[in-house]
């Protein structure tokens, strides 16, 4: 400190500085606010209900038609998460991504809140009683089939209430439509067993077949077949159990299956054919029927190794039961029935039948049973309205201005309808082209009953409550809606009931005894329904019975190749954006999807092989052209796909549904060309050819793994055992 | 007086777990995923969002890696998958990999934390306080599995991160974190005081199975499981003890046999002696097919 | 130099307020300036003081957790549904036209909660569990209810609304956490390793005169902060 030119100022000050460090430390050590943030508190509030504490409540999900029932976590009157309802014999307690984003679905900030009226390019915003009334004006005078109802799927009372306004209506176009249906399996179950959906018991298989059917991903009832999955894998009488998965694109269940195998796309049935003719165990009709399919012929149109093909065989002899299942990638083709047909007898010459593939349940009440959607009623519907036959079309639960293949026209064909109303919670592709827009109360806010498609353990009648009050003031359940408009012609049957709440708890208390109540007073069955949240019933089991041979079986060749578009377009069914209903749920969007770790975008698959050969890498922005139009995308190289195919997911590319959804990715139903199914009409989704070219641009690729590409590269951390080296007898 | 227990306790903040004379007692939680029923269907991953509170950060963020996923599927093909000589396909699918912060014993993030935000908790847990951080971000750097996650924004005043309503959905018993804060799976730690809270005040401790993580509670193929690792009754306690893993060791006896082991539990990056208690069921591939 | 001269001494300042800070303070720091909370309006001037006061000063010496029934089952103590408040009122005549009480019927008339403001608002990355402390203290200690919930909420019965007059920062409740407590289950025996829970790393204390096993409170991070 010597001659530093450091003075009696600075020394004040940097006294100061340090003066400060100990007064600020000596006072303002509390972090505590007090008057800042207000405590509502309850008016009256029942005994059960604790603030701190959260109360759950039973209700159904109803992010995608398998029916799991939630139990919702409920804390200061408001939802804040979903678990599922270990009661359901259908997911155990468990839920899936899908069913975790359900609040998502509830508190999305793009929810429709008004009924909206259409003015040219804009919707205002009306009342209630002014869009009853103008629904009630427009349907006067018109005649019963110039009025077409389009919804997804419907079961419970909703059906049976939608049904008596239909009828009201004489309204005799109801068309039922789910942009991804199982409609082909639908019917070639009916032909060989008798039923549409049997009991699949996975758990009670030691070998499951599947052709194509992502039971994991998102094919029917995913929650339920994955944990039947993780039984099947403990394995019955100690033997873990094996899946082999055919098909030409890898979905997640190929990922997990211990032997994937890539088909040529569309001969799934040449090989369940083959492989039948390989097991030699057959004789008389199916034997002849098989005969021409060789493991040469069959390799060669297959593109799977006779090796291949001769392990398989082996395998389902040695071990029995075995499951085979037929999902889309088998249906998604012209011949997609008789894919179908072929693969459903390997269950009948396995042997299957009454172990792994059992009778179904019926519900006892046929009303309420789900009337089941699928594609073929869109043809219906489209042709309909090409026709102009339409005066008043309805939406409810279905966006086919997003989902119909773009060879159908759809858009153009519903402008020339007259006056179009949907039932929507977002203003998705659909609802923008009505002229009425009326706003649903979310699936969390809402009173009903669901039946699911497929029923895992007996009948069932799922029960949807409200998990909390409504968000918006304006919404409506569905329901209520309803009632109101068939209070508009049938006002004195319905008369007694003020709402949908007080007609469904009517409708449950009459039929109390046979859903099990009979001991019971009113309420108390009410209550007790309620809290469980599902009603187990006795159905009677329809019994499997079906065809069993094989005339009229065949299964045509494989396509020969198409210059001009020498690839094969397979739409990808993604475990979280499914059909794109979900694609405004952020959780979901920001969920990478599982083979590609990809987000908030759209990709095409292509095999590094085909990649090569036309100097794609990944990220190249290439066109994706077919009959119909054309898209750009992002290319991803893919091992898991045949050379022969690419494969671009559906779910994205909106043009509305809200923030999340609008502008991301591209729509692959734009592209596809309408072709359907022979038999049963359903379309075909893996019939579109395309051709491929380079634009010269190139994206980063936005997705969770590294730029290693999947790799563990040197240290391993997640590695694979063989059956012949693993010990699994001492497991817990 | 919070400095002078800082300085008492140095050597079990700082120290690998558990201290010899100060076993965990009488919880010590820790995981068992089993790869071989692990579908990588990403519902774990999405249950944890909605549980503590995560951010979504959106597609230009999470092409910068700001991603926030606590608990991630990590997706692997084969090694010559694709390669030149290869295999053509991925023939024996693929491998999928639930990867969240494994609750290392000897973490190598607690001893990195200038301002000692993140510490072992006395039933096993690796803690992190968010109001303490700084955001140095040098126990992310730390740590071998990468599972720390930073936020380099402000999500709460984010546009389109929690508009409103969607701040409805938002867990009051997590922190809604804001800029430069680190964060990383916490085992649910707010249902486990619950639980633990609720179990003291009936005079015993959490049985097994009565509290789950939101992860393992969604796993439709049931593939994780949680609980005590020192209650000899608890499954995850079984599941070690049949697998031959013991917390403390960074080799096992079982692996140091001739020809390797036919036991299927194995811990990541074990020889980086971090002693994580998540231990992974190795997946398994049939031989016949 | 010059810098040196500066750093030297802005270090010794900040080394200072840490030593402070370090200090080993047996008894909770009671009164400081932070300890006084401001005077929070409410939307109804509630007088606790004639609720829950002693007969001689005109209170009807109500137990604090008539009203404040879920302290003693949730974290939070929370306040009463308006039907507690109307549940006596209903039926005073002698208060009925009162400005105050009319005011609450307003409320419970048009079915509206009144909109409180919170007093004693730990920050969000706290978590405080009541039913822990009146188990310990209420109903294991058997101290009486006006002690336990006024070692944190002070003199309550001598308030109208409640003021916080306790700190409760975090050196605040951590003092207390340092001292020893017995440690006992139903019926007056430990449970296990129980009292090793409590503080981490600290083994229990046996009292020399009575044998009863003590410990200190939670010291583990994630005991309180979420």
């Amino acid at each position: 400190m010597i001659d530093s030119g450091f003075d009696r100022r600075d020394f004040l000050k940097v006294m100061g500085w340090g003066g400060t460090a100990v007064a600020l430390s000596g006072c303002g050590n509390t972090s505590i606010e007090d008057g800042k943030e207000t405590v509502v508190s309850y008016v009256e509030a029942p005994d059960y209900v604790i603030p701190g504490v959260g109360v759950y409540y039973n209700s159904t999900c109803a992010q995608c038609d398998a029916g799991c029932s939630i139990n919702g976590k409920v804390r200061e009157g408001r939802v804040l998460k979903l678990e599922g309802n270990p009661a359901s014999p259908i997911n155990r307690g468990k839920t899936c991504g899908l069913g975790q984003a359900g609040v998502q679905h509830h508190y999305n900030p793009d929810r429709v809140r008004e009924p909206l009226l259409r003015n040219g390019d804009k919707g205002e915003t009306i009342t209630w009683e002014k869009a009853y009334a103008l629904i009630a004006e427009k349907l006067k005078g018109v005649k019963g089939e110039e009025i077409a109802f389009l919804s997804g799927g419907v079961s419970g009372h909703l059906k049976a209430l939608l049904g008596n306004y239909l009828d009201s209506i004489g309204c005799k176009n109801h068309y039922v439509y789910e942009a991804l249906a199982p409609g082909v399996v639908r019917a070639a179950n009916k032909k060989a067993y008798g039923v549409e959906m049997p009991r699949y018991n996975i758990n009670k298989a030691k070998v499951v077949l599947s052709f194509g059917a992502d039971f994991l991903g998102a094919w029917v009832s995913p929650v339920h077949f994955s944990q039947q999955y993780a039984q099947f894998r403990k394995g019955v009488d100690g033997q873990r159990g094996v899946l082999i998965q055919v098909e030409s694109k890898m979905t997640l269940t190929g990922a997990n299956a211990d032997r994937w195998i890539p088909v040529r796309p569309g001969t799934e049935g040449i090989l369940a054919l083959g492989i039948i003719n390989a097991l030699g165990t057959t004789s008389g009709e199916i034997a002849a029927a098989v005969k021409e399919y060789d493991k040469a012929r069959v390799s060669k149109e297959t593109g799977v190794p006779p090796g291949h093909i001769d392990k398989i065989a082996a395998l389902l002899k040695l071990r029995s039961p075995s499951l085979v299942l037929v999902g889309s990638a088998a249906e998604g083709y012209a011949h997609g029935s008789q894919n179908a047909a072929a693969i459903n007898l390997l269950n009948h010459v396995l042997g299957n039948i009454g172990k792994t593939v059992q009778a179904a349940s019926s519900v006892p009440f046929p009303q309420l049973s789900p009337t089941k959607g699928n594609t073929a009623a869109l043809k219906s519907l489209n042709d309909g309205l090409a026709a102009g036959k339409f005066k008043v079309v309805f939406n409810y639960a279905a966006n086919p201005v997003f989902t119909a293949p773009g060879a159908m026209k759809f858009k153009d064909n519903l402008a020339k309808a007259g006056f179009k109303v949907a039932f929507a919670h977002y203003l998705d592709e659909t609802a923008l082209q009505a002229d009425l827009v009326l706003p649903l109360d979310s699936a969390l806010e809402d009173w009903g009953t669901q039946v699911p498609e497929y029923l895992a353990d007996g009948a069932q009648i799922n029960i949807q409550q409200p998990l909390m009050e409504k968000l918006h003031a304006n919404t409506r359940g569905m329901g209520d809606i309803l009632l109101t408009l068939i209070k508009q012609r049938r006002a004195d049957s319905y008369k007694n009931y003020e709402d949908y709440y007080a007609y469904l708890r009517a409708a449950m208390l009459q039929n109390k005894g046979a859903l099990g109540g009979g001991g019971l007073d009113e309420d108390a069955f009410w209550n007790e329904t309620l809290t469980k949240g599902i009603i187990k019933m006795s159905g009677t089991t329809v019994a499997l019975s079906g065809r069993t041979g094989a005339s009229g079986l065949t299964v045509p060749g494989a396509v020969e190749c198409d210059e001009q578009y020498p690839l094969q377009l397979i739409p990808g069914v993604n475990i979280s954006l499914r059909d794109g209903r979900h694609s405004n749920q952020p959780w979901l969007q920001e969920s990478p999807d599982p083979l590609t770790t990809i987000v908030w975008d759209s990709w095409v698959e292509i095999h590094p092989k085909k990649a090569a050969e036309l100097g794609i890498v990944e990220g190249d922005i290439v066109e994706v052209t077919s009959r119909t139009g054309s898209i750009r995308v992002q290319a991803y190289l893919f091992p898991g796909i045949h050379p022969d195919a690419i494969s671009i997911p559906i779910g994205q590319g909106h043009e509305a549904l809200g923030r999340y959804a609008k502008g991301y990715g591209v729509n692959p139903f734009q592209i596809l060309d309408a072709i359907y199914d022979k038999e049963t009409g359903e379309l075909a989704m893996h019939e579109t050819r395309v051709k491929v070219s380079k634009t010269g641009q190139r994206v980063i690729v936005v997705k969770d793994e590294s730029a290693a590409g999947a790799k563990q590269i040197r240290e391993k951390i997640a590695g694979r055992m063989s059956t012949d080296e693993v010990d699994l007898s001492k497991e817990v | 007086m919070s400095v002078s227990n800082l300085l008492e306790n140095w050597s079990q903040f700082r120290h690998f777990h558990p201290v010899d004379d100060k076993p965990h007692d009488p919880y010590k939680w820790a995981m068992s995923i089993d790869l071989d029923a692990c579908s990588g269907c990403n519902a774990c991953s999405v249950a944890c969002y909605a549980e503590n509170n995560l951010p979504v950060v959106g597609r230009e963020k999470y092409a910068h890696g700001h991603v926030m996923h606590w608990m991630r599927i990590e997706h692997y093909w084969d090694e010559d998958v694709g390669e030149e000589g290869g295999r053509e396909f991925p023939d024996q699918g693929a491998q999928f990999l639930p990867m969240m912060c494994q609750q290392c014993e000897a973490a190598p993030c607690e001893t990195v934390c200038p301002v000692g935000a993140t510490n072992h908790t006395a039933d096993g847990l690796n803690s992190q306080i968010y109001n303490r951080c700084v955001g140095s971000r040098y126990c992310e750097a730390n740590c071998p599995y990468k599972v720390r996650y930073f936020n380099w924004y402000d999500y709460p005043t984010t546009d389109n991160v929690w508009p409103a309503e969607m701040t409805q959905q938002l867990n009051p018993d997590v922190t809604v974190r804001g800029k430069g804060v680190m964060e990383k799976c916490t085992f649910c730690v707010q249902r486990l005081n619950a639980a633990k809270v609720a179990a003291k005040s009936e005079g015993r401790i959490v049985h097994d199975g009565e509290v789950q993580t939101a992860c393992q509670q969604a796993c439709p193929t049931s593939a994780i499981s949680f609980g005590n690792l020192v209650d000899p009754e608890s499954r995850v306690h079984k599941q070690w003890q049949a697998q031959q893993v013991e917390i403390d060791k960074e080799k096992q006896a079982k692996d140091m046999q001739e020809g390797g082991t036919e036991l299927r539990g194995y811990r990541i990056l074990e020889n980086m002696r971090p002693y994580p208690s998540v231990m992974y069921l190795e997946r398994v591939r049939e031989s016949a097919v | 130099m010059h810098r040196f001269l500066h750093m030297s001494v802005l270090l010794t300042g900040l080394f200072a307020a840490a030593i402070g800070f370090a200090a080993e303070s047996p008894q909770p720091v009671s009164m400081t300036e932070d300890s006084l909370g401001p005077l929070v309006e409410q939307p109804i001037d509630f007088p606790h003081n004639r609720h829950a006061g002693d007969a001689d000063k005109g209170g009807m010496q109500i137990d604090c957790r008539y009203c404040h029934t879920y302290a003693r089952r949730s974290a939070v103590a929370g306040i009463p549904p308006l039907q507690k408040c109307i549940g006596c009122h209903q039926s005073i005549e002698s208060v009925r036209e009162t400005p105050r009480i009319k005011k609450l019927f307003e409320y419970w008339d048009a079915k509206k909660p009144v909109p409180w403001k919170k007093v004693h608002d730990l920050p969000d990355f706290v978590r405080f569990n009541h039913e822990r402390h009146i188990k310990r203290f209420v109903e294991q200690q058997n101290r009486p209810v006006q002690e336990a919930c006024g070692y944190c909420h002070g003199d309550v019965k001598e308030m109208t609304v409640a003021r916080r007059s306790k700190a409760l920062s975090m050196g605040w409740c951590a003092s207390c956490h340092e001292k020893d407590h017995p440690v006992t289950a139903e019926g007056g025996t430990p449970i296990g390793g129980q009292a090793y829970w409590y503080g981490f790393q600290k083994p229990a204390v046996a009292d020399a005169s009575s044998g009863a096993l003590k410990a200190k409170g939670p010291n583990d991070c994630w005991q309180c902060h979420k």
